[in-house]
């Protein structure tokens, strides 16, 4: 799942280079560049979620139940506090994705991946109910596992994507 | 009989219109050239690997050259090797033939991508529309710009530049007997080669899927010698000479307060469309319709009574004409020479 | 967990030991236990009859196609049914059968020809039926309701974009590659982790049937092909079409070449990955109808693996036309003839085998004579295509029309008719009728080249492709008349097929376990499988484990019976690792493609349904994944 995922993900970035060099001058004129103070910030817990996915993955090995429960509950209050934030920068922004090209591509990839971590997160939560009311076999241990290593992947990929949609037009766009 | 059959086989291979293998110009004969070096070694490689394949076939009830196979099913080691000899071999020279021919396909490419010779070059900008060809022939000049449609003329001898574009959807410029194809792309600008080195028509077609009429989007390139080209590039620059018989400027009043000037323009009026043809010299033009009808008067009635019956979903609009104005408003579009 | 693995001389079946697999692997009858099926034999055989059926309608499309074009100015079709035909022809058979029914085949044979009882993820299995058949019915259903595609199958916008093609059916078309992408990726993802985890013991990877080694490499180029195409299709195209993005809009910075590449970059690999498992089922047969196993096995897994790399290194010979810069087209000239080279190989190390086997010309030797003939030509004409001045010329028109054809029928088709003869006994337990297959062979091989060939020159005299008509001066009317004739021809050479199929089925000889006395392992399960597929599961010692002494193979022991187990073993020599157990019948597969059907079928009319799928499909998700008794598997 992870390389198919991250061969997307590649894909989306190749996807922003090429259009951007098709135009002189990008993002377009009129468009605000995307604020990078709130996502730099949002990095914070993104970041720091990792912490707690890593707590329960190593007490899932050890089959320490209650050593899984917190460490997923890090991992979501985290990622939660993290979500807020890029709630908040959504609204900043000043242009969708139907303003041009390069509105299109930056919500693609912002959106494709919100919608994974929110995805990862409601699994993390289900998995968290399941190991708190006792549910927690070889199986689920394995998920909690798993789960972790999908998150790892999902904060991982956000890095360069997170160069490339903000600090991208800095670099190469256009003189402004 | 005999006679018959030839003759059919003359007149099937008499093909068309528009064949590659009717090469009329330097790019296309060297392409066919190419094409029938391809065709040889490629034709001769499908009879070996044919023979290859049919001849064990062939032997297998005789039983010649068959060891018996041991219990698991395998031949011996000397065989095995000299097999294995063999696929090497074959493979070895695969690799080179397939060389070989990247770069006779390398050279040629660069050969028909553009002439040595460029100065003497005439540049003409196509733009691809649903379902018509827009023709410019470009100058620095801009009183000496020949705006016409559906048809180019060219120069004998002489390279011509087709630069393309298209207005909507993606279409591509094909003329066989001159070229390759080039696609005409929005917002990109292509370039293409022709180049014709005997007078005559030479028809071409839309290659790129576009829409619902794409099969009646055909052009027709015209090569004379260059006097006559010139002469005739001359008179494309002229506005149309007003109509001087009454029934022809009743023909021509007819059209300009009809709903035609808002797509056509015809030089010397006040038609100044700029969404369909050009028609200054719609009559001096071999086709109707981007290729789809021989160009005369029965033809024309029929296009413009009903466009939707001939080439259906065609965006030219149905005008209404009158009766009594039909044969005036045919009178004065032969005048457009 | 620990197995002890011996040898056994003259293993007896154990009558309990049978007993306890059949109830364990036993499908229950019933509407409820239909659809929770996670058996994949049951799985296999589903694919293969639905791509089936989409084969017939495909061909159905043709014949019109051909009926329209037999005549100048032929006035059966109009120009937008035509654009719907040829549309609906080209996705219907490159989406909807050619993928799936190699797919099928995989997935029905692999864990058979592996030992092993079921593939990796039993239940992503019967998911990933669930979406293709859901693909299928959108673009069916639409046509029901008249909303048919008109873009042709790669659907090039601008044309394909708002501007120019209004309506739903564009968008139906793009949403249906969805369903299609998602269903192989899940058939890829499985067919890996079976092919590298769950082969008997000692089948290290150097005794692997061939046409495993194919679905390996095949599934990994799904994996890294397909994201292309759902960005290009759902991302792009869609979205530029429903909610005004502009990823392939010239007006506001879009490239419509973007579309092409990302298009083309699936759109090569995916005739390779409909090609390489045709090849694999090639090997299978050849070497058995040999008598031999088949020459230069490191060659030929070289070359499939190579084969799937170059594959995307050629893209843009697609685009050869669209005035991209000449030194980067070049490149791509020589990776296209290089794959020639890949090509080549594997059919000197074929000729090599019929040269030194003991033929015995079934009808599946027929089929795959005929791949030889037909693929080549295919294959040199593609080579001539390669070229970028002859491309040019050709590009677009009826020679590229004969030489896709060409490499897709012959290449892929006939060895999957040759499968289909091979691999009967085995799937329905009786012998299809040779004679009547012959026939059938002939006929198709007669009427194919009747109504391709003549297409190569129709394309060299101009003939250019998704034309409704032509004037009859263009003097293309006698080779479309020939075409169509063919055509004709291989529609009647289906029939005698079906029939043959039908009437073994009822009245074809019982078929034993090896008929063709071959030596994949798949020739000892009976025929048919029973769902568990070996009474005991093998223990391998060499490539051909029947084609070895009985008294030299062995049996694993140890194994529990009385639930769904299987071995997992290691990666490269198939050492025992540990046991599993796969789940059984689960009706959350079909509720989840359900819930995501109903969503992604939705999205075609708003956005918004996007939501609605992924909560519909969450909830199937948690079902799925419920923790269920017990929670720990017990030794």
């Amino acid at each position: 799942m992870c390389l198919i995922e991250g061969s997307l993900f590649c894909m989306l970035i190749a996807i922003y280079f090429y259009l951007r060099l098709g135009v002189d001058v990008w993002p377009p004129p009129g468009v605000q560049l995307p604020d990078v103070f709130l996502p730099t910030i949002a990095l914070i817990p993104l970041i720091a979620s990792c912490a707690g996915s890593y707590w329960a993955s190593d007490a899932a090995k050890r089959g320490d139940r209650n050593g899984m429960i917190l460490g997923m509950t890090l991992n979501l209050v985290l990622a939660i506090i993290f979500l807020v934030f890029r709630a908040f920068e959504w609204k900043s922004l000043n242009f969708t994705w139907a303003s041009d090209a390069h509105g299109s591509i930056f919500w693609a990839i912002l959106f494709l991946h919100t919608y994974d971590v929110i995805a990862d997160l409601l699994m993390t939560a289900v998995l968290t109910f399941a190991v708190v009311t006792g549910r927690a076999g070889q199986k689920q241990r394995i998920g909690v596992h798993v789960d972790s290593v999908i998150w790892y992947f999902l904060v991982g990929i956000w890095l360069p994507l997170y160069v490339v949609l903000y600090w991208g037009p800095h670099f190469a766009g256009a003189p402004r | 009989m005999k006679r018959a059959v030839l003759g059919s086989l003359a007149a099937s291979t008499a093909f068309a219109q528009q064949s590659a293998l009717d090469a009329a110009g330097p790019n296309a004969y060297r392409i066919k050239l190419l094409g029938a070096v391809f065709l040889v070694l490629l034709g001769l490689i499908f009879l070996i690997v044919i023979a290859l394949a049919l001849i064990p076939l062939a032997r297998r009830h005789r039983g010649i050259e068959q060891e018996p196979l041991e219990q698991r099913n395998q031949p011996s080691q000397l065989t095995e090797r000299k097999l294995a000899g063999s696929v090497g071999a074959a493979t070895v020279i695969t690799v080179l033939i397939l060389f070989g021919l990247v770069i006779i396909s390398v050279v040629a490419g660069k050969t028909v991508s553009g002439p040595s010779n460029r100065a003497n070059a005439l540049v003409i900008e196509i733009t691809g529309n649903q379902w018509w060809w827009a023709v410019r022939y470009a100058n620095d000049d801009a009183s000496r710009i020949a705006v016409t449609a559906n048809e180019l003329h060219i120069p004998v001898g002489r390279p011509v530049m087709i630069r393309g574009t298209s207005n909507d959807v993606i279409h591509s410029f094909w003329v066989p007997s001159l070229q390759g194809k080039r696609d005409l792309i929005p917002s990109h600008v292509t370039t293409d080669w022709i180049q014709a080195d005997r007078p005559g028509r030479f028809r071409g077609q839309c290659a790129e899927f576009c829409g619902l009429q794409h099969a009646h989007m055909a052009l027709w390139v015209v090569a004379e010698p260059a006097e006559q080209f010139e002469a005739w590039l001359t008179h494309q620059l002229q506005a149309a000479i007003p109509p001087s018989e009454p029934v022809k400027q009743r023909g021509q009043q007819v059209f300009l307060n009809s709903g035609c000037v808002l797509c056509h323009a015809i030089q010397g009026t006040t038609a100044a469309g700029q969404v369909g043809p050009d028609l200054t010299h719609f009559a001096s033009r071999l086709t109707i319709a981007a290729g789809t009808l021989a160009n005369n008067k029965g033809n024309l009635a029929g296009w413009i009574a009903d466009p939707q019956n001939i080439k259906a979903g065609t965006h030219m609009a149905t005008i209404p004409v009158k009766s009594e104005d039909v044969q005036p408003l045919l009178e004065y579009m032969e005048t457009l020479q | 967990m620990s197995t002890l693995v011996t040898s056994v001389k003259a293993p007896a079946i154990d009558a309990s030991q049978r007993e306890q697999l059949e109830s364990a692997w036993r499908n229950k009858p019933g509407i409820a236990e239909w659809f929770s099926v996670t058996t994949h034999q049951a799985i296999g055989k589903r694919y293969i009859v639905t791509a089936f059926i989409f084969l017939l309608l495909g061909g159905i499309e043709a014949l019109f196609m051909r009926l329209q074009l037999a005549a100048p100015e032929n006035t059966l079709l109009g120009p937008v049914r035509y654009n719907q035909m040829f549309t609906m022809h080209g996705t219907t058979m490159m989406f909807l059968f050619a993928v799936p029914v190699m797919e099928g085949m995989g997935v029905y044979l692999v864990p058979l020809m592996l030992g092993t009882r079921n593939v990796a993820f039993p239940r992503l299995n019967a998911f990933g039926y669930w979406i293709y058949l859901a693909g299928g019915l959108l673009l069916y259903g639409a046509a029901l309701t008249n909303t048919l595609p008109d873009a042709g199958w790669f659907a090039y916008p601008p044309l394909s974009g708002p501007n120019f093609s209004p309506g739903k059916g564009v968008d139906v078309w793009a949403q249906m590659i969805t369903f299609t992408e998602i269903s192989a990726m899940c058939v890829a993802v499985e067919l890996i982790v079976t092919i590298l985890r769950m082969r008997a013991p000692g089948m290290s990877l150097n005794r692997m049937p061939m046409f495993c080694w194919s679905m390996l490499v095949q599934s990994f180029m799904i994996i890294f092909a397909m994201p292309a195409v759902m960005v290009a299709s759902t991302v792009f195209l869609l979205n530029d079409r429903t909610i005004g993005t502009h990823f392939v809009n010239p007006a506001e910075g879009g490239d419509p070449l973007l579309y092409q590449h990302l298009f083309w970059f699936f759109g090569h690999p995916e005739v390779y990955i409909i090609f390489l498992p045709a090849l694999g089922m090639i090997s299978s047969i050849l070497e058995t109808h040999s008598r031999r196993g088949v020459f230069g096995y490191p060659a030929l897994v070289l070359s499939l693996v190579g084969n799937g790399f170059v594959a995307f290194g050629l893209w843009v010979h697609h685009m050869f036309a669209t005035g991209l810069p000449q030194i980067g087209e070049a490149y791509f000239t020589a990776a296209s003839m290089m794959i020639a080279i890949t090509s080549g190989v594997q059919i000197f190390c074929w000729l090599a085998t019929l040269w030194t086997g003991r033929l015995q010309l079934t009808a599946a030797m027929h089929f795959i004579f005929g791949f030889i003939f037909i693929f080549v030509i295919g294959g040199m004409t593609g080579v001539m295509l390669a070229s970028i001045p002859l491309d040019l010329q050709v590009h677009d028109t009826y020679f590229v029309v004969a030489h896709f054809h060409y490499v897709l029928i012959g290449g892929a088709l006939f060895p999957l008719f040759g499968a289909f003869h091979y691999w009967f006994p085995k799937f329905t337990g009786r012998m299809i009728d040779e004679k009547l297959g012959k026939i059938a062979f002939w006929i198709l091989f007669f009427g194919f080249n009747l109504t391709f060939f003549p297409m190569h020159i129709a394309g060299l005299h101009g003939m250019t492709r998704r034309i409704y008509t032509y004037a009859a001066e263009m003097g293309w009317g006698q080779t479309n008349l020939l075409a169509t004739a063919g055509a004709i021809t291989i529609a009647f050479g289906g029939v005698i097929f079906i029939v043959n199929v039908l009437r073994s089925l009822s009245r074809g000889a019982r078929a034993d376990t090896n008929p063709w006395e071959a030596g994949t392992l798949e020739w000892a399960a009976d025929s048919p499988p029973a769902n568990y597929n070996f009474v005991n599961l093998p223990l391998i010692t060499a490539r051909y484990p029947l084609w070895t002494e009985r008294s030299e193979r062995g049996i694993v022991v140890g194994m529990r019976n009385d639930r769904r187990e299987v071995l997992i073993t290691t990666l490269m020599d198939a050492e025992p690792h540990h046991r599993s157990v796969l789940p059984g019948s689960s009706i959350w597969p079909f509720l989840t493609a359900l819930g995501f059907s109903i969503g992604l079928v939705g999205s075609v009319a708003a956005f918004y349904w996007y939501y609605i799928a992924s909560v519909l499909g969450m909830i199937g998700l948690i079902g799925w994944f419920w923790p269920r008794q017990p929670l720990d598997i017990k030794p």
